[in-house]
């Protein structure tokens, strides 16, 4: 109780701390203990990994779909049940795929936390 | 009757507000709901507060307005939980931190980028809001005939009473609620109008002609001052008059004046805008500024929104009410599977207003074909029905999207910028923020409900996607590229889009880089951020504060406790 009154210190760690104490969260400066540390390194490798692979996709998708539209115009002219080709690749086709891609990557982040399957 | 529909929205909204009033204990309590909300719950919370008028009538407009290639936007908006869900959810949620300010203070240590990131807050929120109260005043002056100041001081009434009775807690009921209803005025209209217009216009919508010639006696009522160029001797009935013959050359028509066309009579043409129907409208990729570089500005809207997506403040703000980082997480992929449903339905009210209403785009009308499209069907009762139904969930996705922005503004200057946080100073500050921007929406008729939405996200994606992706996974960000990165990165979006508006625009390729520069102002945020951090040196914490954001909450109480 005594620590939490002395409120005059003014660096910006500790008017976060304070902030901190008015919601209700323990106030802690950034550290980690070696074990932790350890652990929280090769997590985030293996996260940032994963990460990364999954946003690659992403930019694949959605600038590789404007440029194939834009190097094959002739797609306008194919027809699938009377709907062009190119307006199916623009408002039907990306939705499932990245429902999918999210699924995908949502498994992939909570493996390494469930399982601490690390390299 | 569309009046009685949109009273009912508002005084639902009041309700499960005054619900959650009860609840409030403390600062925190307001801001994110004590954290105790499922993720599919918070996932349709999320989708209800992005659901923005942008979404529900703008996208739908810009079809009508700039062809198929506008599809792009609810993909962009669509895809950027994914950049959310891989980047940003889990590891943002650990900081513990309530606001983007908070997490800048948090990570770096730096009051000075605190206060930079509540004003950057401040920026967004005012650039998403203002379209916001613009849509609501637009619509009812379309549905009602109330003149257009009704509409935006009615929106701005009911949202801030709403959060200033329940904060957050009541929002996220609000939200949820609102975004089953949205979807649900949304889609089944969409599914009646399909089933109802006729083979012929089904046909029609599907293999569009451009639109030359009017095929009947169109009244286009003008929503702005317009600049027509007719091209041969025209009888027009201005605004009820008799019809008098008007010789090619220009004209200018004033806003609130409704001129009549024969059937067969050619269509005048505007200014850099494109009509519907023909061989560049069917194209799918986007050029609003007919700048010729299609695939550039396509990419470029991809870009801004993608990105911009975790940069919102009001959706930063919503992750944090997950129970813990894979709630943040779950909550992220949830809200790309619902955001997917809804997006699948724009582009019908899109093709089938280029077919029935392409009047609109001489009107300056676009943003409202929406809720034009069932009287332009069904003249009778069943059509005033679903004119109400679609003007109440467009009125939903106005009280939603405000709700959270309004939060985030206020949040950012009653928390970040002044010290010291009451329940008292936040309802007072949601207050100001209300009528802050019912005083800025009341002179911006004019502007586009859709451009002004994707300025917004541009400028978040120049500015926080930089200092959280870097924050989040790269140790050696200092405070001081931090600040450097997001000034460049605003000033190069927000300023380069502001000065736009005020410049005469340059024609081609500078159309496209000025008017959209999310494409080289967002590297440019990063490239500034990763120079200048690396010429500093982060303090010794720093690896820690990175790290511990990755550490799942289960594995590191059990270490502790």
């Amino acid at each position: 109780m005594t620590r939490q009154r002395r409120a005059t210190v003014t660096s910006p760690q500790t008017r976060l701390a304070m902030a901190r104490r008015r919601t209700g969260v323990r106030a802690e400066l950034p550290h980690l203990a070696p074990a932790d540390l350890e652990r929280a390194r090769r997590i985030h490798r293996a996260q940032l990994r994963r990460a990364v692979v999954a946003v690659a996709l992403l930019a694949l998708l959605i600038i590789g779909l404007p440029v194939v539209l834009a190097a094959f115009p002739g797609l306008d002219e194919v027809r699938v049940a009377g709907v062009p080709v190119s307006w199916l690749a623009v408002a039907v086709l990306p939705y499932p795929a990245l429902v999918l891609l999210a699924g995908w990557q949502l498994r992939r982040a909570e493996r390494v936390e469930r399982h601490r399957e690390l390299p | 009757m569309i009046a009685a529909a949109i009273v009912l929205v508002v005084l639902v909204t009041l309700l499960i507000g005054a619900r959650g009033v009860a609840a409030i204990r403390s600062t925190s309590d307001f801001l994110v709901a004590s954290r105790r909300i499922s993720p599919t719950l918070n996932a349709a919370a999320v989708s209800g507060e992005y659901l923005s008028a942008a979404s529900f009538l703008g996208v739908a407009g810009l079809v009508l307005k700039d062809g198929i290639g506008a599809l792009w936007y609810g993909v962009g908006f669509t895809a950027g939980y994914i950049a959310m869900l891989a980047l940003v959810a889990a590891p943002m949620r650990r900081t513990g931190a309530l606001t983007v300010p908070d997490f800048a203070e948090a990570r770096l240590g730096s009051a000075g980028l605190r206060k930079l990131s509540a004003v950057v807050v401040l920026v967004i929120a005012t650039l998403y809001l203002v379209p916001q109260f613009k849509a609501a005043g637009l619509v009812l002056t379309v549905v009602t005939g109330t003149p257009y100041w009704v509409g935006v001081v009615v929106a701005g009434a009911a949202v801030s009473i709403t959060l200033a009775l329940g904060g957050m807690r009541a929002a996220t009921y609000v939200q949820a609620f609102q975004f089953g209803l949205k979807l649900l005025l949304f889609i089944i209209p969409a599914i009646w109008l399909v089933s109802h217009v006729g083979a012929d216009t089904r046909r029609d919508a599907l293999a569009p002609v451009e639109f030359t010639r009017f095929d009947r006696a169109a009244p286009v009522e003008f929503r702005l001052d317009v600049e027509l160029t007719i091209t041969e001797p025209t009888p027009v009935s201005i605004s009820g008059g008799p019809a008098e013959v008007l010789r090619p050359g220009r004209y200018e028509a004033v806003a609130g004046s409704t001129w009549t066309f024969p059937a067969g009579a050619a269509v005048p043409k505007v200014d850099g805008a494109l009509p519907p129907g023909g061989d560049r409208w069917s194209r799918p990729l986007l050029d609003p500024n007919d700048s010729g570089y299609p695939l550039l500005s396509t990419l470029s809207l991809l870009m801004a929104t993608v990105l911009g997506a975790m940069g919102l403040p009001h959706i930063i703000v919503r992750f944090h009410t997950s129970s813990d980082g894979r709630g943040a997480r779950r909550t992220a992929a949830i809200t790309v599977a619902l955001l997917s449903v809804f997006y699948l339905f724009p582009g019908v009210y899109g093709a089938l207003g280029a077919v029935l209403l392409p009047e609109l785009y001489l009107a300056g009308g676009t943003d409202t074909v929406v809720v034009a499209l069932p009287a332009r069907v069904d003249s009778g009762p069943l059509g005033t029905l679903f004119t109400a139904l679609l003007s109440a969930g467009a009125f939903a996705a106005f009280l939603a999207t405000s709700l959270g922005l309004l939060l985030a503004m206020s949040g950012a200057v009653s928390h970040d910028l002044l010290p010291g946080a009451t329940v008292r100073r936040l309802r007072l500050t949601t207050l100001g923020a209300a009528v802050f921007v019912v005083a800025v929406a009341l002179p911006a008729a004019h502007l586009d409900v859709g451009a002004l939405v994707t300025s917004a996200f541009a400028v978040a994606a120049s500015t926080f996607c930089p200092l959280l992706v870097l924050g989040i996974w790269w140790a050696r960000l200092t405070a001081r590229g931090a600040v450097v990165g997001m000034v460049v990165g605003l000033v190069a979006s927000a300023g380069v889009i502001g000065a736009s508006f005020f410049l005469a625009t340059p024609p081609g390729l500078a159309a496209t880089l000025l008017g959209q520069p999310a494409l080289w102002s967002v590297p440019l945020a990063f490239l500034t951020m990763v120079l200048v951090s690396l010429r500093g040196r982060p303090p010794a914490w720093a690896t820690a504060a990175m790290l511990r954001l990755h550490l799942d909450e289960t594995e590191r109480s059990r270490q502790r406790r």
